[in-house]
């Protein structure tokens, strides 16, 4: 600390000799220097006399040089600022919460992550510091130095790394400790995952070959059982578990045991302790799919999505799905789920979705039934959706960017709003303007189906004929 | 609009925050959160998994192109009085401990407020009284005539009393004050107009309510600065929306174009409105952008249409009861708002259909929280708002308001908080992902999505070290990171974060031709969209060498990660280093002025061919709007091109580039240029103190000629000083800064002084034999005191030569300072001083002579004060009146005349403090004042009336020097300057 202090103080006057007001003036010789001129700190530089009586005063001032090196990218000063900081270690008898072993675990990390010379085996033995400094985190050091080192593509490093943090003992574990030893076991089980799955293409390529490796199979079946017994552990605790899930339903359904997958993959989606997490009903849909389950059941479970986010893009699919059907319930459902799709901004410029509704508005708009429905879906929206959808700018832009948008969005605009309105009247003009063929057919069918327009928005209640 | 198809994992838990400590002061570093892998590149499942972490992935890198943020506007004309400042409320000593200790319990300094009051407002709090028995009341010096004495009292003694007392504040023996003890045990039931006690409820919840303002100020939340970027991409002039004028009141909307450094086009458009603007937000919707500003009772919207030059249209205003605190501009529906007020009532508001409730609840909405802070948003759903309180987000529909609802977020366990953690800033992020959400705490920031509630997508602790309070959103193009800034309030802090998330709508052909024009690094022209992905692809992997979570080729969307580390950018504070150097009290104004809390923040990003810049605004509490300019490294190539330098050429800077569309605005500008110098140099000189500062920074317009290479190179990280452009704009900008203060105190404060009670007629009158400078300086006075005007404004009028002895110059023709030259460069200057001192120790003794005949004469009480010492310790705290100046006396100072105006006076330390021949006359008009007398006591109240003259406006170094200076010596303005200083702490101002 104290040849940080000297060095500071050294500082301070290099930077009062040029501006009196104490204040770190940027001069033009500190381009490049080993300790480059330091912002303003927030308490006024005191004497250097007062720092040495003052212990803490000097860590928190170091402290504040390295946050203020670090937030403007500047990581040779940080790290030259933090070999200084390193000395508060030696007379740490702080009693805050945050000791400075941690800050400078976490300093140093990021650090050491965006020095120009870094090396990965420096980088780990200063991780095998870290850890050794404090017990309390060695897990989450450890799961850090993982996440590192798979990141830069070292998966045995890492591997070796979980199974020595997993067989790491301390006296009682806290509560947030063993969750740290739950994600320690559950990654490990998912790099037994990958391993499982690289053997399993050795075999699936040379199997058909004859050539069956017995010793291959046999690594592989224990790969499994690792992988399989750490990842069931985990996706029983609530939480959001997508990567471990998918893994362990894919070794569940290679090895043919949908029923457990099943229940998994139930459990993720149904259970109420868990987030309601739409990728859980998606992996549920998937699975029902890929088993060949019913439509009944795909719809179910496509339907429970629907109602918790009524903005997924499996929607369309479910819509088709339930166009398809016969029943007119499932119909109506399709029209319902088409529409609150719609309503929703990332769908604006979707061309599938208007296609759509647009080819259900259709049908039911030559068939002549269920224009009851449409009218009970666009009750609710006839307020906004012109605004929203089916203005002139609109209008404009579509035609400019998308035809084929416009084309959809004006069949949809011509039946709702009739033919007066803004949206389909400026895209059949154009669309006449520029020949073709499809938007002269358009302006004929919604110039058929005017009357329509006047049932739905309920301006007649005498149902007219066409 | 896909869902992720992965997610970060994540422990999902219920109830209260459970976690007692953030991570302290580092807690933003070194973590990765989590990993997740990357399974969407071509054929690489048979190889190793690809890993991305949560936290710390590649950023792009943003260098700032200047050293400090740069001024956009001229200063709002008028001074800007400051909000109070701690200081201002707690008590003193307390402050002091505060600062020690860290963090001790304040105490606001009750009685100097209370002080105050009875000061300020004299009418309310004793009016009554005050009429009553004000006969009774006798304030003079006088003994009291006898016949008086039974009905009056005499209060000199108590008020003598009063000033000992606040002189002696913070000493022991307070006992010493009976007398005052006495009189206010005797009066506080009767004497006040209000009840003592209901006052002072009445001024302590008002202290109550400005300390925590002062503590955290929520009505700034959301900000009061707005960007309406241009039209089409191509242009790049926008209108920035921003309050100003005294009690910022005033809507503007001024164009800006975006250069190199951006500029104001044209004069705004402007609104008066009939409160002070809180929050300026601001929404596109097809094509026309509309704004709101809310003040503390009316919310108003504006329309302004997508082209410029065209003016912003008003709306629709509301009144609210209760003060608002909420106003946002919906980016689906025109003409819609949410707004919130204090009651914790949320309204849609539509300009066609008028205002809806929506949710009317005192109570927050998950735990109970003191605050009435509410605040609303739009979300993906244009029916759909969310509304939040200080405990968390629920989303409301609109057309069911109490049935549909469901929580977003909720400050507990569901997204990890910890414990005192509180909703400081919800914000929609509909630009970057329609189903977005950004949630800011004073520790962390969140990002959300709708689509799975509770659970942050994103978390990060952001060690700012006040709440951020403002935010804007710049959305990445595909295959580019989205783009964060965050700013606090009170600390001025801007951090800039990254994150990584695919933007929406990514079909047709459109989004790929954007695309293609964004990828990274590459130089390589893309001819045909069609195989764009590919490429992107493969050149996002060969890169980067990791894989960016925003880019995917199957239509599926990565989960969020932050990018890279935050940034600093620069605050409207750090800009005071590169000023010019000022004098310390008006340095002090200038830090003041700077480092008042900033109240609004915008962003836009500029694309001009290959440069890709952003450039940050900040608007600070006193209406100052300053930018700042940060270049894409990717795009600024180590070696510069010719285009490059032809970019950042100084040609470029807008003082020359700006010119060049319209000549007539080349002359016009330079023709300013020179002005200003020639404005500029005299004006600072005769008051700066130390030159050589001065002299380093005022040949910058010549150094912009010559010097362009070395300050305008972009490509170093942070520039170490202000590009010449820059500085030009900084002096620029200080000088409207001057100019529109120095107005401010002429006729907004007059103090008023009783001139009776200053000099009886007898003691004005005619002395035996006054000289004729004694009489002129006589009468300046007493005209000046009639007018009610100002010393220091004296013009010199005929004082000039005449007024002054002669003697000064021997070597008859030739001036002081040639001579001195003349000997200093001969080498035997020494021989010059002596002859020069002897000489003035000649004309000293005779004027020292001159004075004790006449003290002898005098009458009443003398004392040594007129000798020739104490007469110049006494000179000190004497005002400029009689002031001639300690400069001339040193040793290295030319005599007084030849300094008149043109070169700059330096005042060295030290020197034998004799007074100059020159000042002798002077010296003596004053004293012969003082001397004639004028009783001790009045010669406190004359020097206190003279002070107030001393301390000045803070302004008075921008006079020119013909109007400086004052009597009698042509240069008492620098020794004025040098002398408040000296003096201030015995002045009790």
């Amino acid at each position: 600390m104290d040849s940080f202090l000297e060095q500071q103080q050294r500082q301070e006057e290099a930077v009062t000799g040029r501006s009196r007001s104490g204040r770190g003036a940027a001069a033009g010789s500190a381009l490049q220097p080993p300790l480059p001129s330091l912002e303003p700190l927030p308490l006024q530089p005191a004497s250097s006399h007062e720092h040495k009586l003052n212990f803490r005063k000097s860590k928190e001032a170091c402290l504040s040089y390295i946050q203020d090196a670090m937030l403007q990218k500047q990581w040779k000063r940080a790290a030259e600022f933090l070999t200084f900081y390193v000395e508060s270690l030696e007379k740490d008898y702080s009693r805050e919460h945050v000791g400075p072993s941690e800050i400078i675990w976490r300093i140093g990390t990021e650090v050491f992550c965006h020095h120009s010379h870094k090396s990965m085996k420096e980088f780990s033995c200063f991780m095998e510091q870290m850890k050794t400094l404090g017990v309390k985190r060695y897990l989450k050091v450890c799961l850090e130095h993982v996440f590192h080192l798979l990141c830069n593509g070292q998966i045995d490093e890492a591997y070796q790394n979980l199974s020595l943090a997993e067989s790491w003992r301390y006296g009682e574990q806290t509560a947030i400790q063993d969750r740290e030893m739950k994600l320690v076991q559950a990654y490990r089980g998912l790099l037994d995952y990958y391993s499982w799955s690289k053997q399993k293409n050795i075999l699936l390529e040379h199997g058909v070959d004859g050539f069956a490796d017995l010793s291959v199979e046999q690594e592989m079946h224990s790969c499994f059982r690792k992988a399989a017994m750490n990842l069931k552990e985990i996706i029983k605790i609530p939480g959001v578990w997508d990567l471990f899930v998918k893994c362990y339903v894919d070794m569940l359904e290679f090895y043919g045991d949908p029923n457990e997958a099943r229940q998994v993959l139930n459990e993720y989606a149904y259970n109420s302790r868990f987030p309601a997490n739409p990728n859980a009903h998606v992996y549920l849909y998937q699975f029902l799919k890929r088993q060949g389950e019913s439509k009944k059941s795909l719809i179910s479970a496509l339907k429970i999505l629907h109602d918790i986010v009524p903005s997924h893009e499996l929607m369309i699919e479910f819509n088709t799905m339930l166009q398809k059907s016969k029943k007119r319930k499932k119909r109506r459902l399709g029209l319902e789920v088409i529409f609150a799709a719609l309503d929703y901004a990332g769908w604006k410029e979707n061309v599938k979705a208007w296609s759509c509704l647009a080819r259900q508005v259709k049908q039911i708009v030559i068939s002549e039934k269920h224009l009851d429905w449409i009218k009970q879906e666009w009750n609710s929206r006839k307020d906004w959706w012109p605004a929203f959808h089916f203005s002139r700018y609109l209008a404009k832009r579509n035609w400019q960017e998308n035809k084929s948008l416009s084309y959809e969005k004006a069949l949809v605009a011509g039946i709702l709003l009739g033919k007066d309105c803004k949206y389909f009247k400026y895209v059949s003009h154009q669309g006449c303007k520029a020949q073709v063929k499809r938007f002269r057919m358009l302006k004929k069918f919604v110039n058929r189906h005017n009357p329509v327009y006047l049932r739905i928005s309920g301006l007649s209640d005498s149902s007219v004929q066409p | 609009m896909e869902f992720p198809t992965t997610l970060f994992s994540s422990y999902f838990g219920v109830g209260p925050p459970r976690e007692e400590y953030g991570s302290g002061p580092a807690a933003g570093w070194g973590e990765h959160g989590q990993v997740l892998e990357d399974d969407r590149g071509p054929g690489r499942r048979q190889k190793q998994p690809v890993f991305v972490p949560r936290r710390g992935g590649t950023d792009e890198i943003w260098d700032p192109a200047e050293a400090a943020a740069v001024p956009l506007l001229p200063p709002s004309a008028g001074c800007w009085i400051p909000s109070p400042a701690p200081q201002d409320i707690l008590n003193r000593n307390n402050l002091y401990g505060k600062f020690r200790a860290g963090r001790s319990e304040a105490t606001l300094d009750f009685a100097k407020q209370l002080g105050h009051f009875f000061v300020d407002h004299p009418e309310d709090a004793f009016g009554s009284m005050g009429q009553l028995l004000h006969k009774n009341f006798y304030l003079g010096n006088s003994k009291l005539k006898s016949s008086a004495r039974s009905s009056t009292i005499r209060m000199t003694t108590l008020m003598e009393d009063i000033d000992r007392l606040e002189a002696r504040r913070g000493c022991h023996r307070q006992h010493l004050a009976s007398r005052l003890r006495w009189f206010s045990h005797l009066c506080r039931d009767w004497l006040f107009e209000v009840p003592l006690g209901l006052l002072a409820d009445c001024l302590h919840e008002e202290l109550m309510l400005e300390w925590s303002n002062l503590l955290f100020d929520d009505s700034l939340t959301g900000g009061a600065l707005a960007w309406l970027p241009p039209e089409d991409t191509q242009s790049c002039t926008g209108c920035l929306v921003h309050p100003g004028g005294q009690a910022m009141n005033h809507l503007f909307f001024q164009d800006v174009v975006l250069e190199e450094l951006p500029r104001a086009q044209g004069s705004p458009a402007q609104f008066e409105l009939s409160g002070r603007i809180r929050q300026v937000s601001a929404a596109r919707v097809d094509g026309k952008d509309f704004v709101g500003v809310r003040s503390d009772y009316h919310c108003g919207v504006w329309r302004v249409p997508g082209r410029t030059q065209t003016a912003p249209t008003p709306l629709q205003v509301i009144r609210t009861d209760v003060p608002a605190s909420c106003l946002t501009v919906s980016p689906h529906l025109p003409g819609e708002l949410a707004v919130c007020t204090h009651s914790g009532t949320i309204y849609l508001w539509s300009i066609e259909t008028g205002l809806q409730q929506l949710r009317s609840d005192p109570q927050t909405m998950f735990f109970r929280d003191h605050s009435p802070w509410r605040w609303s948003d739009f979300t993906a759903h244009p029916r759909v708002l969310s509304c939040a309180d200080r405990t968390g987000l629920q989303c409301l529909d609109a057309r069911a308001p109490r049935k549909c609802h469901f929580d977003l977020f909720k400050v507990g366990e569901e997204a990890g908080c910890q414990q005192g953690e509180r909703v400081v800033l919800p914000m929609y992020l509909g630009r970057a992902h329609p189903s977005q959400y950004l949630v800011t705490t004073q520790f962390s920031v969140y990002v959300l999505d709708e689509r799975l509630p509770l659970v942050p997508m994103l978390k990060w602790s952001h060690m700012m070290k006040a709440p951020p309070v403002f935010a804007h959103l710049m959305p990445g193009d595909p295959g580019r990171s989205h783009k964060v800034v965050l700013g606090a309030s009170h600390t001025q802090e801007l951090l800039l974060m990254q994150y990584w998330g695919k933007r929406w709508s990514l079909e047709g052909a459109a989004g790929l031709g954007l695309l293609c024009t964004h990828v990274p690094g590459s130089s390589v022209p893309i001819s045909q969209p069609s195989y764009c992905w590919d490429q992107l692809l493969h050149w996002h992997w060969v890169l980067t060498g990791q894989f960016l979570g925003c880019v995917s080729s199957g239509g599926s969307q990565s989960a969020c990660q932050l990018a890279g580390t935050p940034q600093k950018l620069h605050s409207i504070a750090g800009c005071l280093q590169h000023l010019p150097t000022q004098l310390p009290h008006r340095h002090h104004l200038l830090q003041q002025r700077l480092g008042a809390p900033a109240a609004g923040l915008a962003a836009t990003l500029q694309t001009d061919g290959t440069r890709n810049s952003m450039l940050v605004f900040q608007l600070s509490e006193a209406g100052d709007v300053f930018c700042q300019r940060l270049i894409h490294e990717a795009v600024c190539p180590p070696a510069p091109t010719s285009k490059d330098e032809a970019i950042t050429a100084p040609g470029s800077s807008p003082l020359f580039e700006a010119p060049a569309s319209s000549p007539l605005g080349l002359a016009s500008e330079e023709e300013e240029e020179g002005e200003e110098q020639t404005f500029y140099l005299p004006n600072l000189e005769v008051i700066i103190n130390d030159d050589e500062e001065k002299y380093a920074s005022t040949p910058a317009p010549l150094e912009e000629a010559e010097l362009p290479q070395e300050s305008c190179a972009g490509s170093q990280p942070t520039p170490a000083v202000p590009s010449p452009a820059a500085a030009l704009r900084y002096r620029r900008w200080l000088r409207a800064l001057s100019r529109g203060c120095r107005e401010l105190p002429q006729h907004t404060w007059t103090p008023s002084l009783s001139q009776r009670r200053l000099f009886t007629r007898k003691e004005l009158e005619e002395p035996t034999g006054p000289s004729a400078l004694q009489r002129q300086v006589r009468q300046w006075l007493r005209q000046v005191m009639q007018e009610g005007g100002r010393i220091q404004h004296w013009k010199p009028l005929a004082f000039q030569p005449p007024a002054l002895p002669q003697p000064l110059e021997p070597s008859g023709g030739q001036d002081p300072l040639s001579t001195r030259l003349t000997a200093a460069w001969s080498g035997d200057w020494e021989q010059w001083w002596e002859d020069r001192t002897s000489f003035g120790m000649a004309q000293r003794q005779r004027a020292l002579r001159e004075r004790r005949r006449r003290q002898k004469r005098a009458r009443g009480r003398r004392s040594l004060s007129a000798s020739f010492t104490s007469s110049l310790t006494y000179q000190s705290e004497l005002s400029e009146l009689s002031d001639s100046g300690p400069s001339l006396l040193s040793p290295g100072g030319p005599p007084l005349p030849s300094q008149k105006g043109s070169s700059p006076a330096r005042s060295p330390p030290g020197g034998s403090r004799a007074a100059s021949p020159a000042t002798d006359e002077a010296l003596l008009s004053s004293q012969s004042l003082r001397n004639r007398g004028i009783p001790k006591e009045r010669r406190k109240t004359l020097r206190d009336y003279l002070s107030v003259w001393a301390e000045g406006p803070p302004d008075t170094p921008d006079l020119p020097a013909s109007q400086a200076s004052c009597i009698p010596s042509s240069q008492s303005q620098l020794s004025s300057a040098s002398q408040t200083r000296r003096k201030r702490p015995r002045m009790g101002f």
